[in-house]
Protein backbone atom coordinates (compact mmCIF):
# COMPACT_ATOMS: atom_id res chain seq x y z
CA UNK A 1 0.00 0.00 0.00
CA UNK A 2 2.47 2.73 0.68
CA UNK A 3 4.73 1.76 -1.93
CA UNK A 4 1.59 2.30 -4.13
CA UNK A 5 1.33 5.63 -2.27
CA UNK A 6 5.10 5.94 -3.25
CA UNK A 7 5.01 5.40 -6.82
CA UNK A 8 1.63 7.87 -7.30
CA UNK A 9 3.80 10.40 -5.63
CA UNK A 10 6.68 10.05 -7.38
CA UNK A 11 4.85 10.11 -10.99
CA UNK A 12 2.40 13.25 -10.19
CA UNK A 13 6.19 14.81 -8.86
CA UNK A 14 7.14 13.91 -12.04
CA UNK A 15 3.97 15.98 -14.42
CA UNK A 16 4.11 18.37 -12.60
CA UNK A 17 7.86 19.21 -13.50
CA UNK A 18 6.86 18.54 -16.89
CA UNK A 19 4.06 20.65 -16.99
CA UNK A 20 5.79 23.15 -15.30
CA UNK A 21 9.04 22.60 -17.77
CA UNK A 22 6.59 23.68 -21.04
CA UNK A 23 4.71 26.45 -19.90
CA UNK A 24 8.35 27.95 -18.67
CA UNK A 25 9.39 27.00 -22.05
CA UNK A 26 6.42 28.93 -23.28
CA UNK A 27 6.33 32.03 -21.83
CA UNK A 28 9.98 32.14 -22.06
CA UNK A 29 9.56 32.11 -26.02
CA UNK A 30 7.05 34.61 -25.97
CA UNK A 31 9.65 36.65 -23.85
CA UNK A 32 12.51 36.19 -26.52
CA UNK A 33 10.03 37.06 -29.46
CA UNK A 34 8.79 39.99 -27.87
CA UNK A 35 12.65 40.89 -26.96
CA UNK A 36 13.95 40.17 -30.80
CA UNK A 37 11.57 42.28 -32.09
CA UNK A 38 12.16 45.49 -30.27
CA UNK A 39 15.76 44.84 -30.29
CA UNK A 40 15.51 44.33 -34.27
CA UNK A 41 13.87 47.45 -34.64
CA UNK A 42 15.79 49.78 -32.45
CA UNK A 43 19.10 48.24 -34.20
CA UNK A 44 17.45 48.90 -37.52
CA UNK A 45 16.25 52.31 -36.33
CA UNK A 46 17.85 53.83 -33.38
CA UNK A 47 20.55 55.39 -34.87
CA UNK A 48 18.68 57.36 -37.66
CA UNK A 49 16.38 58.33 -34.82
CA UNK A 50 19.36 59.78 -32.45
CA UNK A 51 20.40 61.47 -35.83
CA UNK A 52 20.48 65.41 -35.11
CA UNK A 53 17.51 67.02 -36.56
CA UNK A 54 15.47 63.49 -37.34
CA UNK A 55 12.56 64.17 -35.05
CA UNK A 56 12.87 68.15 -35.48
CA UNK A 57 13.35 68.72 -39.12
CA UNK A 58 10.49 68.80 -41.50
CA UNK A 59 10.01 65.79 -43.76
CA UNK A 60 10.26 67.99 -47.07
CA UNK A 61 13.91 68.93 -46.04
CA UNK A 62 15.94 68.36 -49.21
CA UNK A 63 18.95 67.83 -47.03
CA UNK A 64 18.05 66.04 -44.08
CA UNK A 65 14.41 65.17 -44.21
CA UNK A 66 13.09 64.24 -40.82
CA UNK A 67 9.35 63.51 -39.12
CA UNK A 68 8.89 66.41 -37.08
CA UNK A 69 5.17 66.75 -38.30
CA UNK A 70 4.54 63.66 -38.86
CA UNK A 71 5.61 63.46 -35.13
CA UNK A 72 3.02 66.40 -34.35
CA UNK A 73 0.41 64.94 -36.53
CA UNK A 74 0.28 61.72 -34.50
CA UNK A 75 -0.26 63.17 -31.41
CA UNK A 76 -2.38 65.64 -32.79
CA UNK A 77 -4.29 62.94 -34.36
CA UNK A 78 -4.42 61.31 -30.79
CA UNK A 79 -5.44 64.60 -29.19
CA UNK A 80 -8.82 64.24 -31.38
CA UNK A 81 -9.59 60.97 -31.29
CA UNK A 82 -9.40 60.70 -27.51
CA UNK A 83 -11.55 63.72 -27.53
CA UNK A 84 -14.30 62.37 -29.67
CA UNK A 85 -13.95 58.69 -28.06
CA UNK A 86 -13.84 58.86 -24.30
CA UNK A 87 -16.76 60.79 -23.22
CA UNK A 88 -18.85 59.03 -25.74
CA UNK A 89 -17.56 55.10 -24.71
CA UNK A 90 -17.62 56.63 -20.99
CA UNK A 91 -21.16 57.15 -21.85
CA UNK A 92 -22.13 53.97 -23.68
CA UNK A 93 -20.21 52.16 -20.67
CA UNK A 94 -22.36 53.61 -17.98
CA UNK A 95 -25.26 52.95 -19.87
CA UNK A 96 -24.94 49.45 -20.21
CA UNK A 97 -23.74 49.07 -16.65
CA UNK A 98 -25.89 51.08 -14.66
CA UNK A 99 -28.82 51.82 -16.50
CA UNK A 100 -29.96 49.33 -19.76
CA UNK A 101 -32.63 47.14 -18.95
CA UNK A 102 -31.98 43.11 -19.21
CA UNK A 103 -33.55 42.71 -22.60
CA UNK A 104 -32.81 41.73 -25.98
CA UNK A 105 -31.82 45.20 -27.55
CA UNK A 106 -29.61 45.33 -24.93
CA UNK A 107 -27.78 41.52 -25.32
CA UNK A 108 -27.68 42.91 -29.43
CA UNK A 109 -25.63 46.29 -28.14
CA UNK A 110 -22.86 44.14 -26.30
CA UNK A 111 -22.87 41.79 -29.31
CA UNK A 112 -22.58 44.80 -31.58
CA UNK A 113 -19.83 46.23 -29.51
CA UNK A 114 -17.87 42.84 -29.29
CA UNK A 115 -18.36 42.74 -33.29
CA UNK A 116 -16.97 45.65 -33.96
CA UNK A 117 -13.96 45.27 -31.42
CA UNK A 118 -13.09 42.64 -33.99
CA UNK A 119 -13.68 44.73 -37.43
CA UNK A 120 -10.57 45.19 -39.45
CA UNK A 121 -9.17 48.90 -39.80
CA UNK A 122 -8.92 48.62 -43.49
CA UNK A 123 -12.80 48.08 -43.73
CA UNK A 124 -13.15 50.89 -40.71
CA UNK A 125 -10.68 53.46 -42.88
CA UNK A 126 -13.12 52.52 -46.01
CA UNK A 127 -16.11 52.87 -44.42
CA UNK A 128 -14.74 56.53 -42.71
CA UNK A 129 -13.46 57.12 -46.38
CA UNK A 130 -17.45 56.85 -47.58
CA UNK A 131 -19.08 57.99 -44.65
CA UNK A 132 -17.02 61.31 -43.11
CA UNK A 133 -15.26 62.34 -46.19
CA UNK A 134 -17.39 61.43 -48.80
CA UNK A 135 -21.31 61.77 -47.31
CA UNK A 136 -20.36 64.49 -44.50
CA UNK A 137 -17.81 66.17 -46.80
CA UNK A 138 -15.32 66.56 -44.11
CA UNK A 139 -12.74 65.58 -46.87
CA UNK A 140 -9.27 63.80 -46.15
CA UNK A 141 -8.68 65.51 -43.26
CA UNK A 142 -7.73 64.95 -39.76
CA UNK A 143 -11.61 65.12 -38.59
CA UNK A 144 -11.78 62.32 -40.49
CA UNK A 145 -9.22 60.45 -39.64
CA UNK A 146 -10.32 61.11 -35.94
CA UNK A 147 -13.60 59.75 -37.03
CA UNK A 148 -12.52 56.83 -38.28
CA UNK A 149 -10.59 56.14 -35.71
CA UNK A 150 -12.83 57.03 -32.72
CA UNK A 151 -14.89 54.41 -34.67
CA UNK A 152 -12.03 51.80 -34.10
CA UNK A 153 -10.91 52.83 -30.79
CA UNK A 154 -15.17 52.96 -29.42
CA UNK A 155 -15.34 49.10 -29.19
CA UNK A 156 -12.48 48.71 -27.25
CA UNK A 157 -13.04 51.69 -24.75
CA UNK A 158 -16.42 50.83 -23.90
CA UNK A 159 -15.57 46.94 -23.13
CA UNK A 160 -12.55 48.29 -20.95
CA UNK A 161 -15.05 51.02 -18.93
CA UNK A 162 -17.71 48.43 -18.13
CA UNK A 163 -15.21 46.22 -17.09
CA UNK A 164 -13.67 48.66 -14.62
CA UNK A 165 -17.39 49.64 -13.56
CA UNK A 166 -18.38 46.29 -13.40
CA UNK A 167 -15.39 45.44 -11.06
CA UNK A 168 -16.25 48.27 -8.38
CA UNK A 169 -17.50 45.85 -5.17
CA UNK A 170 -21.82 45.47 -5.76
CA UNK A 171 -21.54 46.42 -1.67
CA UNK A 172 -20.23 50.24 -2.94
CA UNK A 173 -23.38 50.80 -5.10
CA UNK A 174 -26.04 49.78 -2.69
CA UNK A 175 -24.15 51.23 0.32
CA UNK A 176 -24.34 54.56 -1.61
CA UNK A 177 -28.51 53.72 -2.99
CA UNK A 178 -29.47 52.47 0.67
CA UNK A 179 -28.45 56.33 1.56
CA UNK A 180 -30.82 57.93 -0.24
CA UNK A 181 -28.48 58.89 -3.58
CA UNK A 182 -30.08 58.44 -7.25
CA UNK A 183 -28.53 56.32 -9.33
CA UNK A 184 -27.07 58.77 -11.36
CA UNK A 185 -25.53 60.46 -7.92
CA UNK A 186 -23.93 56.83 -7.21
CA UNK A 187 -22.03 56.44 -10.44
CA UNK A 188 -21.01 60.15 -11.09
CA UNK A 189 -19.70 60.79 -7.12
CA UNK A 190 -18.89 56.68 -5.77
CA UNK A 191 -18.29 54.25 -9.14
CA UNK A 192 -16.53 56.62 -11.26
CA UNK A 193 -13.81 57.56 -9.02
CA UNK A 194 -13.74 53.78 -8.05
CA UNK A 195 -13.53 52.48 -11.16
CA UNK A 196 -11.07 55.79 -12.26
CA UNK A 197 -7.57 53.90 -12.14
CA UNK A 198 -8.74 51.08 -14.00
CA UNK A 199 -10.42 53.78 -16.48
CA UNK A 200 -7.45 55.66 -16.99
CA UNK A 201 -5.01 52.25 -17.29
CA UNK A 202 -7.64 51.84 -20.13
CA UNK A 203 -7.85 55.07 -21.91
CA UNK A 204 -3.82 55.07 -21.92
CA UNK A 205 -3.35 51.49 -23.47
CA UNK A 206 -6.22 52.40 -25.81
CA UNK A 207 -4.06 55.76 -27.05
CA UNK A 208 -1.19 53.33 -27.47
CA UNK A 209 -3.28 51.37 -29.86
CA UNK A 210 -4.76 54.41 -32.03
CA UNK A 211 -1.16 56.22 -32.11
CA UNK A 212 0.24 53.31 -33.95
CA UNK A 213 -2.89 52.53 -36.42
CA UNK A 214 -2.34 53.08 -40.46
CA UNK A 215 -4.88 51.10 -42.14
CA UNK A 216 -7.55 53.14 -41.23
CA UNK A 217 -5.96 56.38 -41.86
CA UNK A 218 -5.09 55.89 -45.17
CA UNK A 219 -8.33 56.69 -46.64
CA UNK A 220 -9.31 59.49 -44.72
CA UNK A 221 -7.06 61.41 -43.44
CA UNK A 222 -4.35 60.60 -46.10
CA UNK A 223 -0.67 59.64 -46.70
CA UNK A 224 0.97 63.05 -48.13
CA UNK A 225 3.04 64.64 -45.82
CA UNK A 226 1.11 67.68 -44.96
CA UNK A 227 3.09 71.00 -45.18
CA UNK A 228 2.83 73.02 -41.69
CA UNK A 229 3.85 76.20 -40.31
CA UNK A 230 3.51 76.26 -37.25
CA UNK A 231 3.96 80.38 -37.34
CA UNK A 232 0.83 80.97 -39.36
CA UNK A 233 -2.33 82.09 -37.75
CA UNK A 234 -4.61 81.63 -40.25
CA UNK A 235 -6.71 78.26 -38.83
CA UNK A 236 -8.73 78.25 -42.12
CA UNK A 237 -5.31 77.32 -43.75
CA UNK A 238 -4.33 73.96 -44.71
CA UNK A 239 -0.89 74.82 -43.55
CA UNK A 240 -1.82 76.18 -39.70
CA UNK A 241 -0.97 73.12 -38.05
CA UNK A 242 -4.23 73.13 -35.41
CA UNK A 243 -6.86 73.27 -38.59
CA UNK A 244 -8.69 69.55 -38.22
CA UNK A 245 -10.02 70.28 -41.44
CA UNK A 246 -6.27 69.99 -43.40
CA UNK A 247 -5.29 66.26 -44.46
CA UNK A 248 -2.34 64.63 -42.15
CA UNK A 249 -0.05 61.86 -41.86
CA UNK A 250 0.57 60.16 -39.01
CA UNK A 251 3.97 58.10 -37.93
CA UNK A 252 2.23 54.70 -38.53
CA UNK A 253 0.75 56.13 -42.16
CA UNK A 254 4.46 57.81 -42.97
CA UNK A 255 6.44 54.07 -42.65
CA UNK A 256 4.07 52.74 -44.93
CA UNK A 257 3.99 55.43 -47.28
CA UNK A 258 7.52 55.25 -47.09
CA UNK A 259 7.77 51.37 -48.00
CA UNK A 260 5.73 51.86 -51.15
CA UNK A 261 8.08 53.55 -52.79
CA UNK A 262 11.66 52.10 -51.17
CA UNK A 263 14.93 53.73 -51.82
CA UNK A 264 17.92 53.20 -49.95
CA UNK A 265 17.37 56.79 -48.13
CA UNK A 266 13.55 56.04 -47.53
CA UNK A 267 14.18 52.73 -45.92
CA UNK A 268 16.44 54.68 -42.99
CA UNK A 269 13.96 56.91 -42.55
CA UNK A 270 11.13 54.58 -42.43
CA UNK A 271 13.07 52.62 -39.58
CA UNK A 272 14.24 55.35 -37.62
CA UNK A 273 10.02 56.43 -37.86
CA UNK A 274 9.67 52.88 -36.65
CA UNK A 275 11.88 53.03 -33.62
CA UNK A 276 10.27 56.37 -32.87
CA UNK A 277 6.85 54.38 -32.45
CA UNK A 278 7.68 51.87 -31.17
CA UNK A 279 9.22 54.34 -27.87
CA UNK A 280 6.30 56.27 -28.17
CA UNK A 281 3.94 52.89 -27.54
CA UNK A 282 5.80 51.45 -24.72
CA UNK A 283 5.92 54.57 -23.03
CA UNK A 284 2.30 54.88 -23.45
CA UNK A 285 2.00 51.48 -21.69
CA UNK A 286 4.70 52.63 -18.92
CA UNK A 287 2.68 55.32 -18.14
CA UNK A 288 -1.01 53.62 -17.98
CA UNK A 289 0.52 51.45 -14.99
CA UNK A 290 2.17 54.18 -13.79
CA UNK A 291 -1.35 56.55 -13.77
CA UNK A 292 -3.69 53.55 -12.58
CA UNK A 293 -0.87 52.92 -9.45
CA UNK A 294 -0.73 56.57 -8.75
CA UNK A 295 -4.47 56.95 -8.68
CA UNK A 296 -5.27 53.65 -7.06
CA UNK A 297 -2.69 54.36 -4.39
CA UNK A 298 -4.31 57.99 -3.96
CA UNK A 299 -8.16 56.51 -3.24
CA UNK A 300 -7.19 53.36 -1.04
CA UNK A 301 -4.77 55.13 1.85
CA UNK A 302 -3.82 58.30 0.33
CA UNK B 1 -43.23 45.11 25.20
CA UNK B 2 -44.42 46.40 21.92
CA UNK B 3 -48.13 48.03 23.01
CA UNK B 4 -46.11 50.83 25.30
CA UNK B 5 -43.60 52.13 22.87
CA UNK B 6 -44.36 53.60 19.16
CA UNK B 7 -45.01 51.26 16.61
CA UNK B 8 -42.45 52.77 12.94
CA UNK B 9 -43.07 49.74 10.68
CA UNK B 10 -45.54 46.66 10.05
CA UNK B 11 -45.42 44.70 7.60
CA UNK B 12 -48.99 42.93 5.97
CA UNK B 13 -48.48 40.29 4.10
CA UNK B 14 -45.01 40.84 2.67
CA UNK B 15 -43.84 38.81 0.00
CA UNK B 16 -40.83 38.65 -2.26
CA UNK B 17 -41.06 36.95 -5.63
CA UNK B 18 -37.65 36.10 -8.14
CA UNK B 19 -39.51 35.40 -11.35
CA UNK B 20 -42.20 32.86 -10.56
CA UNK B 21 -40.28 31.98 -7.30
CA UNK B 22 -41.90 32.84 -4.15
CA UNK B 23 -38.63 33.47 -2.06
CA UNK B 24 -40.64 34.63 0.90
CA UNK B 25 -44.18 33.72 1.64
CA UNK B 26 -46.55 36.29 3.51
CA UNK B 27 -44.93 37.82 6.42
CA UNK B 28 -45.98 40.12 9.35
CA UNK B 29 -44.10 42.06 11.73
CA UNK B 30 -44.33 44.78 14.10
CA UNK B 31 -41.26 47.07 14.72
CA UNK B 32 -41.15 49.70 17.50
CA UNK B 33 -39.43 52.74 18.30
CA UNK B 34 -36.37 51.74 20.72
CA UNK B 35 -36.34 48.35 20.10
CA UNK B 36 -33.95 45.92 18.34
CA UNK B 37 -35.09 42.96 16.15
CA UNK B 38 -33.27 39.71 15.54
CA UNK B 39 -34.38 38.27 12.45
CA UNK B 40 -32.71 34.69 12.46
CA UNK B 41 -32.93 31.68 10.46
CA UNK B 42 -30.66 28.84 8.59
CA UNK B 43 -28.69 30.30 5.32
CA UNK B 44 -31.66 30.80 2.21
CA UNK B 45 -34.58 31.37 4.72
CA UNK B 46 -35.42 34.26 3.38
CA UNK B 47 -34.62 36.51 6.40
CA UNK B 48 -32.37 39.34 4.05
CA UNK B 49 -34.76 39.30 1.83
CA UNK B 50 -36.67 40.10 4.07
CA UNK B 51 -35.14 42.78 5.74
CA UNK B 52 -34.22 44.44 2.32
CA UNK B 53 -37.86 44.88 1.89
CA UNK B 54 -37.99 47.22 4.58
CA UNK B 55 -35.77 50.24 2.64
CA UNK B 56 -37.25 49.02 -0.18
CA UNK B 57 -33.56 48.02 -1.54
CA UNK B 58 -35.18 44.45 -3.61
CA UNK B 59 -36.12 47.10 -5.98
CA UNK B 60 -32.36 47.43 -7.06
CA UNK B 61 -32.58 43.46 -7.98
CA UNK B 62 -34.00 43.04 -11.65
CA UNK B 63 -37.13 40.27 -11.97
CA UNK B 64 -37.37 40.99 -7.92
CA UNK B 65 -40.86 41.91 -7.25
CA UNK B 66 -42.56 42.70 -3.69
CA UNK B 67 -46.01 41.99 -2.45
CA UNK B 68 -48.17 43.03 0.38
CA UNK B 69 -48.32 46.08 2.44
CA UNK B 70 -45.37 48.11 4.09
CA UNK B 71 -46.88 51.13 6.53
CA UNK B 72 -43.82 52.75 7.58
CA UNK B 73 -45.32 55.59 10.18
CA UNK B 74 -49.07 54.27 8.96
CA UNK B 75 -48.58 55.14 5.46
CA UNK B 76 -47.78 52.01 2.62
CA UNK B 77 -44.51 52.20 1.10
CA UNK B 78 -45.26 50.00 -1.13
CA UNK B 79 -46.24 51.35 -4.17
CA UNK B 80 -44.38 52.53 -7.58
CA UNK B 81 -45.06 56.40 -6.84
CA UNK B 82 -42.87 56.29 -2.71
CA UNK B 83 -40.03 58.32 -3.50
CA UNK B 84 -37.74 56.02 -2.78
CA UNK B 85 -34.62 58.49 -2.25
CA UNK B 86 -36.43 60.23 0.58
CA UNK B 87 -37.68 57.15 2.52
CA UNK B 88 -33.63 56.01 2.42
CA UNK B 89 -33.43 58.82 3.87
CA UNK B 90 -34.83 57.84 7.39
CA UNK B 91 -34.61 54.46 6.65
CA UNK B 92 -31.02 53.72 6.89
CA UNK B 93 -29.04 50.39 5.75
CA UNK B 94 -25.93 48.42 7.10
CA UNK B 95 -24.42 45.71 5.04
CA UNK B 96 -22.60 42.01 5.68
CA UNK B 97 -18.74 43.63 4.62
CA UNK B 98 -17.96 47.15 5.44
CA UNK B 99 -18.37 49.10 2.78
CA UNK B 100 -16.71 53.20 3.38
CA UNK B 101 -16.63 55.00 0.29
CA UNK B 102 -13.14 55.63 -1.31
CA UNK B 103 -12.85 59.20 0.68
CA UNK B 104 -11.85 60.01 3.90
CA UNK B 105 -13.25 59.57 7.09
CA UNK B 106 -14.93 62.76 7.11
CA UNK B 107 -16.26 62.50 3.89
CA UNK B 108 -17.28 59.53 4.22
CA UNK B 109 -20.03 60.87 6.98
CA UNK B 110 -20.40 64.24 5.33
CA UNK B 111 -21.33 62.53 1.88
CA UNK B 112 -24.83 61.84 1.72
CA UNK B 113 -25.87 64.94 4.02
CA UNK B 114 -24.17 67.21 1.82
CA UNK B 115 -25.76 65.58 -1.44
CA UNK B 116 -29.09 65.41 0.55
CA UNK B 117 -28.24 69.38 0.82
CA UNK B 118 -28.43 69.55 4.68
CA UNK B 119 -25.18 71.00 5.14
CA UNK B 120 -25.29 74.95 5.72
CA UNK B 121 -22.01 75.65 7.32
CA UNK B 122 -18.54 74.38 8.30
CA UNK B 123 -19.54 74.22 11.69
CA UNK B 124 -22.96 72.21 11.42
CA UNK B 125 -20.41 69.84 9.37
CA UNK B 126 -17.79 69.57 11.94
CA UNK B 127 -20.82 69.11 14.81
CA UNK B 128 -22.04 66.41 12.51
CA UNK B 129 -19.22 64.44 12.11
CA UNK B 130 -18.30 64.83 15.72
CA UNK B 131 -22.10 63.55 16.91
CA UNK B 132 -22.16 60.80 14.77
CA UNK B 133 -18.77 59.28 15.59
CA UNK B 134 -19.50 59.53 18.92
CA UNK B 135 -22.73 57.89 18.74
CA UNK B 136 -21.01 54.93 16.56
CA UNK B 137 -18.09 54.69 19.31
CA UNK B 138 -15.52 55.72 17.16
CA UNK B 139 -15.03 59.16 17.70
CA UNK B 140 -11.73 58.40 20.01
CA UNK B 141 -10.22 56.30 18.03
CA UNK B 142 -10.24 58.66 14.78
CA UNK B 143 -10.61 62.23 15.87
CA UNK B 144 -7.29 63.02 15.07
CA UNK B 145 -6.91 61.45 11.43
CA UNK B 146 -10.27 62.58 10.50
CA UNK B 147 -9.01 63.87 6.91
CA UNK B 148 -6.96 60.09 6.74
CA UNK B 149 -8.78 57.23 4.37
CA UNK B 150 -11.51 55.38 5.58
CA UNK B 151 -9.43 52.22 4.24
CA UNK B 152 -6.83 52.85 7.26
CA UNK B 153 -9.80 51.74 9.43
CA UNK B 154 -9.63 47.91 10.73
CA UNK B 155 -12.71 46.01 9.21
CA UNK B 156 -14.59 46.77 12.86
CA UNK B 157 -13.90 50.64 12.49
CA UNK B 158 -14.83 50.49 9.48
CA UNK B 159 -17.92 48.81 10.37
CA UNK B 160 -18.52 51.30 12.80
CA UNK B 161 -17.60 54.20 10.43
CA UNK B 162 -21.18 52.77 7.72
CA UNK B 163 -22.98 52.79 11.49
CA UNK B 164 -21.68 56.80 12.00
CA UNK B 165 -22.07 57.51 8.32
CA UNK B 166 -26.25 56.10 8.45
CA UNK B 167 -26.58 57.98 12.17
CA UNK B 168 -25.71 60.90 9.71
CA UNK B 169 -28.87 61.05 7.85
CA UNK B 170 -30.65 61.27 11.19
CA UNK B 171 -32.65 57.95 10.49
CA UNK B 172 -35.42 56.65 12.56
CA UNK B 173 -34.78 53.07 11.57
CA UNK B 174 -31.38 51.74 11.15
CA UNK B 175 -31.48 47.76 9.49
CA UNK B 176 -28.54 45.60 9.59
CA UNK B 177 -27.73 43.05 7.65
CA UNK B 178 -25.08 40.36 9.45
CA UNK B 179 -23.04 43.57 10.29
CA UNK B 180 -20.54 41.04 12.26
CA UNK B 181 -20.47 38.23 9.91
CA UNK B 182 -16.90 39.92 8.95
CA UNK B 183 -15.55 40.75 12.12
CA UNK B 184 -13.23 39.21 14.89
CA UNK B 185 -14.85 38.75 18.22
CA UNK B 186 -13.47 41.85 19.95
CA UNK B 187 -14.91 44.21 16.90
CA UNK B 188 -18.16 42.61 17.28
CA UNK B 189 -18.44 43.55 20.36
CA UNK B 190 -18.12 47.01 19.94
CA UNK B 191 -20.58 46.94 17.34
CA UNK B 192 -23.25 45.59 19.58
CA UNK B 193 -22.59 47.82 22.21
CA UNK B 194 -23.07 50.19 19.40
CA UNK B 195 -25.95 48.64 18.42
CA UNK B 196 -27.68 48.68 21.88
CA UNK B 197 -26.88 52.12 22.57
CA UNK B 198 -28.81 53.57 19.10
CA UNK B 199 -31.68 51.71 20.20
CA UNK B 200 -31.46 53.47 23.53
CA UNK B 201 -31.58 57.14 21.47
CA UNK B 202 -34.83 55.43 20.37
CA UNK B 203 -34.20 54.81 16.99
CA UNK B 204 -35.64 51.44 16.00
CA UNK B 205 -33.57 48.82 14.60
CA UNK B 206 -33.55 45.39 12.94
CA UNK B 207 -30.75 43.02 12.80
CA UNK B 208 -30.34 39.98 10.50
CA UNK B 209 -28.11 37.31 11.97
CA UNK B 210 -27.01 33.80 12.05
CA UNK B 211 -25.25 34.10 15.44
CA UNK B 212 -27.65 32.83 17.68
CA UNK B 213 -25.59 34.37 20.83
CA UNK B 214 -25.79 37.49 19.18
CA UNK B 215 -29.27 37.59 18.62
CA UNK B 216 -29.80 37.05 22.49
CA UNK B 217 -27.07 39.89 23.39
CA UNK B 218 -28.44 42.02 21.12
CA UNK B 219 -32.15 42.01 20.43
CA UNK B 220 -35.38 42.89 22.71
CA UNK B 221 -37.49 40.86 20.07
CA UNK B 222 -36.35 38.40 17.67
CA UNK B 223 -38.26 36.21 14.53
CA UNK B 224 -37.00 33.23 13.05
CA UNK B 225 -37.49 32.26 9.46
CA UNK B 226 -37.29 29.07 7.72
CA UNK B 227 -37.45 28.51 3.95
CA UNK B 228 -39.39 31.07 2.80
CA UNK B 229 -41.85 31.68 6.05
CA UNK B 230 -41.37 33.82 9.58
CA UNK B 231 -42.14 30.98 11.35
CA UNK B 232 -42.05 32.18 14.71
CA UNK B 233 -41.66 35.82 16.62
CA UNK B 234 -42.25 37.17 19.81
CA UNK B 235 -39.58 38.66 23.12
CA UNK B 236 -36.26 36.98 22.45
CA UNK B 237 -36.08 35.80 26.04
CA UNK B 238 -38.74 33.92 25.22
CA UNK B 239 -37.76 32.91 21.76
CA UNK B 240 -34.47 31.21 23.63
CA UNK B 241 -35.92 29.94 26.66
CA UNK B 242 -39.21 28.55 25.51
CA UNK B 243 -39.36 27.94 21.70
CA UNK B 244 -42.83 26.57 20.26
CA UNK B 245 -42.08 25.83 16.81
CA UNK B 246 -40.60 22.22 16.31
CA UNK B 247 -38.38 23.70 13.61
CA UNK B 248 -37.04 26.37 15.69
CA UNK B 249 -36.39 23.92 18.55
CA UNK B 250 -34.49 21.82 15.88
CA UNK B 251 -32.29 25.23 15.14
CA UNK B 252 -31.63 26.21 18.25
CA UNK B 253 -30.35 22.68 19.84
CA UNK B 254 -27.80 23.13 16.29
CA UNK B 255 -30.01 20.42 14.22
CA UNK B 256 -29.45 21.99 11.11
CA UNK B 257 -27.94 25.30 10.65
Amino acid sequence: MTRDLDAHAAKIGKQDKIATGILTLIVGLVLALLAAIVVYILFQGLGKMLTPGFLTNSPLDDENPGISFELFDSFYMLLWTLLFSVPISLGAAIFLVEYAPENWVTAAAKTAIETLSSLPSIVVGMFGSLFFVVVCNFHVSILSGALALTMFNIPILVRTIQQALEDVPRSQRDASLAMGLTRWETTTKILLPAAMPAIVTGVVISAGRVFGEAAALIFTSGSAPARLNFASTNFGSPTNPWNIFRPAETMAVHIWKLRMEPSQGNDVIAWGCAAMLMICILLFNVLARVLGKALAKKMTAE
Amino acid sequence: MTNTRDIILTTEDVTVTYGTHEALHPTNLTFAAGEVTALIGPSGCGKSTFLRCLNLMNREIPHCAVGGHINYHGHDINTPKENLYELRKSIGMVFQQPTPFRKSIRENILFAPKRHGRIRSKEQADELVETSLKQAALWDEVKDKLDRSAYALSGGQQQRLCIARTLAMKPDVILYDEPCSALDPLSTMSVEETIRDIASTGICEAIVTHNMEQATRVSDRTAFFYVGDMVETGPTKQIFSNPKDQKLVDYLTGRFG
